[in-house]
């Protein structure tokens, strides 16, 4: 059985607009999957329904066999599914050990445990735990973002373009680190601006435009077709 | 130089008390982005119901602070659930309206219950306390402590109870508060309360060191704004710092102009920070 299957999901944000037709992804256990595409082709739109932010019109979605279609974004956080947002992906005038206990609101029991094992995990965090965390780089910031949504011990993390704005040094740190939580076991879905790092390190990526998936495949392999180079990737 | 110098002494206590409402309005600004004038009304209804108990169950100043900011954060919920929360959709500026008409609906019944008689506390008189040629009624500083007591108990919810991590959090970013599993529309409410709560005691402090009578909140609230919009809207330090400068501010300002003119130190106040520093001491929503 799939960890994830959005079947046919049809959606947008104004009453007219239709961003989504009919998309249709699923996610399996373990697996990394990047979804690319041009601007506008709904990519981010498409995470957004899934974390339960924008209302699929038609579809369907399914967690762990579990139909989470009407669920609202703080039900689907409790079901398992956290998202990590392109921009504004951290309270900035928290600290970070703030921002991290604010993560886990719904399950703070065990949220000391989960803190420490971060710190552990990401040393920068633990070193700037009393600073604000809009005193962050970016690639500090998205890290804190990252572990944010793990405080929340998910099922599958949803991550939107994580590495955008990032120094290519930042970025490679950030994809290192996304891999090796994945190899602990993790699910991640993406969107990813740098697609060919991110097909790179990907199980299987999809290829969006306007607004439905027209190609599915194993990373590696969607990376290396030269058409989709050509389209997408930049030759 | 002793004049002066018992200018900033009543400034600084003056300043005390407004900042207890005014960390109340900008609390609830910081949440619901939206400023609160019914915040007045809430001051009065706070000393009016520590007045009813103290003068009529023999309540000590304590207890009749609880009750005031019991009362006026329950009165704060329900009106802003009835009547400000339906006009949200349609934007800040019309809640900021209908908090002005509210404001005077419930300062209307205040009026029908009590009348416009000015009422005073129940409480010992005693003489002022001088000392260095500065002179400072016992009361007064009575009620600089409870301020500085429940300024410390707020900054102190915020800053260490997983709640007011919550209501900071919302100020700070709502939609990721949401992605967290933190409901805005929760910790609006707790907000409401909290702040109307503040206002309803920051109306017994301010009272206790005259009278009270329906029109106390409303003689306040251009101070209780100018101190907000001087700190920056939504900063609750900021709160502070602004209440204690204008309080100083007024006071001094006394020392060459007319009592009459002292509301225009509120009004320069905000004239002033919106040309100079539109964001105010500490920022918009600095924490």
């Amino acid at each position: 059985m799939s960890l994830l299957v959005a079947r046919d999901i049809v959606a947008g944000y104004g009453a007219a607009e239709q961003i989504l037709k009919k998309a249709s992804i699923h996610v399996e256990a373990g697996e990394i999957v990047t979804i690319i595409g041009p601007n506008g082709a709904g990519k981010s739109t498409l995470l957004k329904v899934v974390a339960g932010l924008v209302p699929a019109r038609e579809g369907s979605i399914q967690l762990g066999g579990e139909d989470v279609t009407r669920f609202g974004a703080v039900d689907r956080t409790r079901s398992g599914i956290s998202f990590v947002p392109q921009e504004r992906n951290v309270f900035g005038n928290l600290s970070i050990a703030e921002n991290l206990e604010i993560s886990a609101y719904r399950d703070s029991g065990d949220a000391s445990r989960r803190i420490e094992e971060l710190y552990e995990r990401y040393p920068m965090l633990a070193g700037k735990r009393r600073d604000l965390a809009r005193t962050l780089s970016g690639g500090q910031r998205q890290i804190l973002a990252m572990a944010m949504g793990l405080m929340t011990a998910p099922k599958l993390l949803l991550l939107d373009e994580p590495t955008a704005g990032l120094s290519p040094r930042a970025a490679d740190e950030l994809f290192d680190a996304i891999v090796a939580l994945n190899r602990g076991g993790l699910p991640i879905l993406m969107v990813e601006q740098h697609a060919v790092e991110a097909l790179a390190v990907s199980t299987r990526g999809y290829v969006l435009v306007s607004g439905k998936e027209s190609a599915e495949g194993p990373g590696p392999q969607l990376a290396a077709d030269p058409e989709i180079r050509r389209l997408f990737l930049g030759g | 130089m002793t004049i002066l110098l018992q200018a900033l002494l009543n400034g600084v206590m003056n300043g005390a008390l407004i900042a207890v409402p005014a960390i109340g309005f900008t609390a609830i600004f910081a949440v619901l982005r939206y400023p609160n004038f019914a915040i007045a009304a809430y001051a009065t209804i706070g000393a009016f119901a520590a007045w009813w108990v103290n003068v009529h169950f023999g309540a000590g100043i304590l207890p009749a602070l609880l009750i005031a900011f019991a009362v006026a954060g329950c009165v704060g919920v329900s009106a802003e659930e009835t009547a400000l929360k339906p006009l949200r959709g349609a934007g800040a500026l019309t809640v900021a309206i209908g908090s002005i008409a509210l404001n005077t609906v419930l300062e209307n019944v205040v009026r029908l219950f009590f009348g416009n008689d000015l009422r005073g506390y129940d409480l010992p008189l005693v003489p002022d306390w001088r000392f260095m040629g500065l002179r400072v009624g016992p009361q007064q500083l009575q009620s600089l402590f409870f301020a500085v007591v429940i300024m410390g108990a707020v900054f102190a919810f915020l800053r260490y109870t997983r709640f007011g991590k919550a209501m900071r959090a919302v100020a700070d970013n709502p939609d990721l508060a949401r992605l967290k599993g933190i409901e805005p529309a929760h910790i609006a409410v707790m907000t409401i309360f909290l702040g109307a709560g503040l206002a309803g005691i920051g109306g017994v402090l301010i009272g206790l060191d005259a009278s009270i009578d329906p029109m106390l909140g409303f003689r306040v609230l251009l101070t209780v704004f100018a101190a907000a919009v001087l700190g920056g809207l939504g900063s609750i330090p900021g709160a502070v710092a602004g209440a204690l400068a204008i309080g100083i501010a007024e006071e001094c300002a006394l020392l060459v102009v007319p009592a009459t003119y002292r509301s225009a130190v509120g009004f320069a106040a905000i004239l002033l920070v919106l040309t100079v520093r539109p964001r105010g001491f500490f920022g918009e929503r600095a924490n």
